[in-house]
């Protein structure tokens, strides 16, 4: 059984096929080829997979594929202005938020997230924001100090 | 890793969803979110050759308040639901534990539909919609059942919810004048766990300063979330003393029924209930955050 699914994705419209029993994730790295949204857990708990589905925050290894038709989707690739980092990614390079990387592209999406709907939050909120982010290198501080920085304009 | 391959349905009303459920070869389950549903797939636990997704029925979303209670359709997500201003002006406890669910990216796909289906014993939802006394709404081909929240979780991860019906949504009454009500959620390892346990309260006090409704729900202290019926015995009538609170507490850890799992002990639990049950009615008594 194949799905016919007509979405936006990164501000472009998208038309792709995929077969029902296809996550969201399934369709961006297999069907799409955007390796840049993370297989991890597959549980919906280390949050690699986040993408923002119109404009909120969802697991896409949770998500089926059938859920995105007609609606908005942004993945980390959609993040660069015309080839320039987003201002959140240069944020995070400049904290040094980065070590593997394998996380970053959901902590970047959750935070991308946090600040549309609240651009100067606090430590408090940008910790309960990026709750569902695992990092395994255990860069949490320099995560949050890069979107903390980002907030205050520095 | 991928899903082990199903058909998909994607009805547009109800009746339509019913009639896909009445007529199925095969095993077939229903799925809101899927934040529940899909780990289990992936998993192997259940293998249904086909889901009926109720994602494009209108109106499911819908959250309104019709003859001073809460109308909830049951695909309405948990962040909808904890960001909803109707909702935390009326129904403040309510929006509070839909609010400490998991973690954003959950909240925004997972549904109160979903996580009262799912009857997950550990709910933050669950111990919330038991003081508010809510009704969850029922279709099957014939027409609509109301079941009391109450009667609605029927043992370990089963609901009163039979084959081939749907819930399509959940009444919640407003609180009696006057109530205060609060929830705790204790997770003794990580903020966006389930609860190790869960306390929801609701209590008035009478012009004596006496406990007069009072309603307790409590999660992942039993195989189903529970009404802690014998505190609210303990406090029905009482002035909520520090004694009257620790007896309450008391009472709650006796009547429940904790399991033993990876996240903690049985009687760790036991203990847990007795100390948040505490915590929360005296915060709740002196109109304080929770210590």
């Amino acid at each position: 059984m194949t799905l016919s699914l007509d979405f936006t994705l990164n501000g472009r419209p998208c038309h792709a096929e995929a077969p029902a029993h296809w996550t969201l994730l399934d369709l961006l790295r297999d069907g799409l080829a955007l390796h840049g949204t993370k297989f991890g857990c597959g549980e919906g708990v280390c949050g690699t997979c986040t993408v923002l589905l119109d404009d909120e925050p969802v697991r896409s290894c949770l998500v089926l594929a059938a859920r995105v038709h007609g609606r908005v989707v942004l993945t980390v690739e959609g993040l660069d202005r015309d080839g320039e980092p987003d201002p959140l990614q240069s944020a995070f390079a400049r904290a040094g938020a980065v070590q593997c990387g394998f996380c970053t592209p959901g902590m970047l999406l959750s935070v991308r997230a946090l600040l549309a709907g609240n651009p100067a939050p606090n430590e408090a909120e940008v910790r309960e924001a990026l709750a569902g982010n695992l990092c395994r290198c255990t860069g949490y501080t320099k995560v949050i100090e890069a979107v903390l920085a980002m907030a205050a304009g520095r | 890793m991928r899903l082990r391959p199903f058909a998909l349905a994607e009805p547009e009303s109800v009746p339509e969803a019913l009639e896909i459920l009445a007529h199925l070869d095969g095993e077939a389950r229903v799925i809101a979110g899927g934040t529940a549903l899909v780990p289990t797939l992936r998993l192997g636990l259940v293998a249904p050759d086909r889901l009926v997704s109720l994602h494009r029925i209108r109106g499911l979303t819908e959250v309104h308040v019709k003859k001073g209670a809460l109308e909830l359709g049951a695909m309405t997500t948990l962040a909808a639901l904890a960001r909803h201003s109707a909702v935390s002006a009326g129904w403040p406890l309510l929006a509070l534990a839909a609010g400490r669910v998991a973690t954003p990216a959950i909240r925004s796909t997972a549904t109160i539909g979903g996580n009262l289906c799912y009857a997950e014993a550990a709910s933050d939802p669950a111990p919330a919609l038991l003081c508010l006394d809510a009704q969850v709404r029922v279709a099957d081909g014939v027409g609509e059942r109301v079941v009391p929240i109450a009667e609605f979780f029927t043992g370990f991860y089963e609901t009163a919810i039979a084959a081939g019906e749907i819930l399509t949504g959940v009444r919640v009454p407003a609180p009696p004048d006057g109530a205060r009500s609060g929830y705790v959620k204790f997770c003794p390892r990580s903020a966006e766990d389930k609860p190790l346990v869960g306390v929801a309260a609701l209590f008035t006090l009478d012009a004596s300063q006496r406990v007069e409704t009072i309603r307790i729900g409590l999660a992942g202290v039993a195989p189903t979330p529970i009404r802690a019926r014998s505190a609210e015995g303990a406090l029905r009538g009482q002035s909520l003393t520090d004694g009257v609170a620790r007896e309450a507490a008391e009472a709650a850890a006796a009547e429940a029924e904790p399991l033993s799992d990876i996240m903690g002990s049985a009687e760790y639990r036991r203990e847990m209930i007795r100390v948040w049950v505490r915590r929360l009615l005296v915060a709740l008594r002196d109109d304080r955050p929770i210590a």
